[in-house]
């Protein structure tokens, strides 16, 4: 699947998730600088990511994560 | 050796002078003495398990090097599983197994099955649940490979055992602390000031804040029963601001003390009662462990039911918070006040707000009255749950709570119509608002940017306050956990 296609679906995800679009899809984007995403909101966002790509992740794969680019490679990966 | 004793005056000033004038060469020096120092501090508070601290440290630094060395998955689990069993196994030995023993005869007794049996004596090691916590997060993040384990002995051993945290935390990452060990420390006046400022926040919120209040919660709260629902409630307040008091100050002292030798230990409390909503309030309420607890039980247990939506979300953090209960001691006191607070999440997780992290308030001086009615029904649900923490039991909780919600809460609060209650009014409503004020800095005292002039009108004052209202304090509510 193109890099393009896999941001514009996790973007989608969490606009619904956290109920605002306050965040630029960039490589670099952590979830420290989306307001909203913390540990508990986390969870759902990978489910949701999950039933969107229809992909399987592991904890240690989603521990591992840095930043956003790292996230769209992982799905890349699997999809 | 507390904080606030000239015992600790008197191991602080010369430990501080060697770390800067005679072992500045190089992290290795640096490290030496505060290993020193750290161990010296524990055996003074408590030499009997010096040698289980030692032990600790060995064994956990060894799987560390196991865990990252293995090539099997297989092989991998081993060794974490093997570093798990001995850390929750101390844990459970020293702290639980007389909670599980008594509980075992109890149900015995249940079924009719009498039997007479010794009572177990197992001395609680200082600082336990807070150092086994923080070896075993370092464990686990060598496992998921978030970092590197330690390969030097002297850097892990002060990483395990900094004195400033080794008795009620913060409860320390692993990738906070150790890369700080790695490298030379440089001396920095201005950390060194800032330092000086926290400790003397954190010295106003034990000395005079938490023990003033401790002084009319003790005389009161032995005889409860004699006393009307408005006692009781005012009873409340004063606890849930003495427990708040009590560890925000002490670890303000800690993370100060740790300034002093140019570390930054993490931020343990974020001004909590300014908070909108419960899962706001535990983003601000002891941040060490609640975080920790987050990361290696929420996590994976919502992980594990993420299929099952909220209501997998909602297992998990009714299950994290019996956790966090059940941390700070074998009593089903705690389970019950981390069920309550696990409880408390349900609306917000239905509703969908746990995420809206709001700051109250930001940028201006006053709340908004919806803020401000949020604040205190959160503040009022909070203090009522912080019954079951200082109650000695559970039915003597429910009993408490029972006598509030009595026609008593008209009547005048007689054993709190005195001077001291209105002075430690003040005290307390002193310390809110600087709380208040500070509310979006990095910590309570954060004033280097106010005019030289300022700062010292405040520091004097301060101490005046210090001279004046301080009381002796021989220990702090959180050691015994």
């Amino acid at each position: 699947m193109e890099i393009t296609t896999i941001k514009e679906k996790v973007s989608n995800v969490l606009t619904t998730i956290l109920e605002h679009s306050n965040f630029e899809m960039s490589d670099e984007l952590t979830a420290k600088d989306v307001d909203g995403w913390d540990s508990l909101s986390h969870m759902m966002i990978i489910t949701k990511i999950e039933e969107e790509f229809d992909i399987r992740f592991k904890l240690r794969e989603l521990n591992k994560l840095k930043n956003m680019g790292a996230l769209v490679s992982l799905i890349q990966s699997k999809s | 050796m507390v904080f606030n004793s000239f015992d600790f005056i008197a191991f602080i000033i010369p430990v501080l002078l060697l770390y800067w004038l005679v072992f500045k060469r190089s992290n290795i020096s640096q490290n030496i003495l505060l290993l020193i120092a750290s161990l010296v501090f524990y055996a003074w508070a408590d030499w009997r398990f010096l040698i289980l601290l030692v032990l600790s440290t060995c064994v956990n630094f060894y799987l560390g090097l196991k865990i990252s060395e293995a090539e099997e998955d297989k092989k991998r689990n081993i060794f974490l599983y093997t570093g798990v069993i001995f850390n929750v196994g101390l844990l459970l030995y020293f702290k639980y197994v007389n909670f599980f023993y008594e509980g075992f005869y109890e149900l015995l007794n249940v079924f009719g099955t009498d039997i007479s049996h010794d009572t177990l004596t197992i001395l609680l090691p200082l600082g336990i649940s807070f150092f086994t916590f923080q070896t075993l997060g370092y464990l686990i993040d060598v496992n998921h490979e978030e970092i590197e384990p330690s390969k030097d002995i002297l850097e892990f051993s002060v990483f395990v055992t900094f004195f400033p945290k080794i008795l009620s935390g913060p409860i320390e990452r692993a990738a906070g602390l150790i890369p700080q060990l790695s490298t030379k420390r440089e001396f920095s006046y201005a950390v060194f000031v800032d330092g000086l400022r926290q400790i003397l926040w954190g010295l106003f919120a034990k000395v005079v804040v938490a023990e003033n209040c401790a002084v009319l919660v003790n005389a009161v709260f032995d005889d409860y029963q004699q006393q009307p629902a408005s006692s009781l409630v005012l009873l409340t307040f004063f606890y849930a601001l003495q427990l708040y008091a009590d560890f925000s100050g002490y670890s303000n002292m800690a993370i100060g003390v740790g300034k002093l030798f140019g570390i930054q230990l993490m931020r343990n409390f974020s001004t909590p009662f300014f908070s909108t909503n419960i899962a706001d309030f535990w983003r601000k309420w002891h941040i060490s462990l609640t975080t920790w607890m987050m990361d290696y039980v929420f996590t994976p247990l919502s992980f594990i039911l993420r299929r099952q939506q909220k209501r997998g979300l909602m297992i998990s953090i009714i299950t994290t918070f019996i956790l966090v209960g059940f941390w700070h001691g074998a009593n089903w006191t705690f389970v019950v006040y981390g069920l309550l607070h696990g409880i408390y999440f349900i609306p917000l997780v239905y509703s969908g707000k746990m995420n809206s992290s709001e700051v109250v308030a930001k940028g201006k001086w006053l709340p908004s009255i919806k803020e401000l009615f949020k604040m205190i029904v959160l503040f009022m649900i909070v203090m009522l749950t912080d019954v079951f923490f200082r109650a000695g039991t559970i039915t003597e909780a429910f009993d408490y709570l029972g006598r509030i919600c009595s026609l008593t809460i008209i009547d005048m609060p007689w054993a709190f119509m005195n001077g001291s209650t209105i002075m430690t009014l003040f005290l307390v409503g002193f310390f809110i608002l600087i709380e208040w004020i500070n509310r979006e800095r990095k910590h309570d005292l954060e004033i280097s940017e106010f005019s030289i002039y300022i700062r010292w009108a405040f520091y004097i004052f301060i101490f005046l306050l210090l001279l004046l209202f301080g009381r002796s304090a021989e220990t702090f509510i959180y050691f015994q956990f």
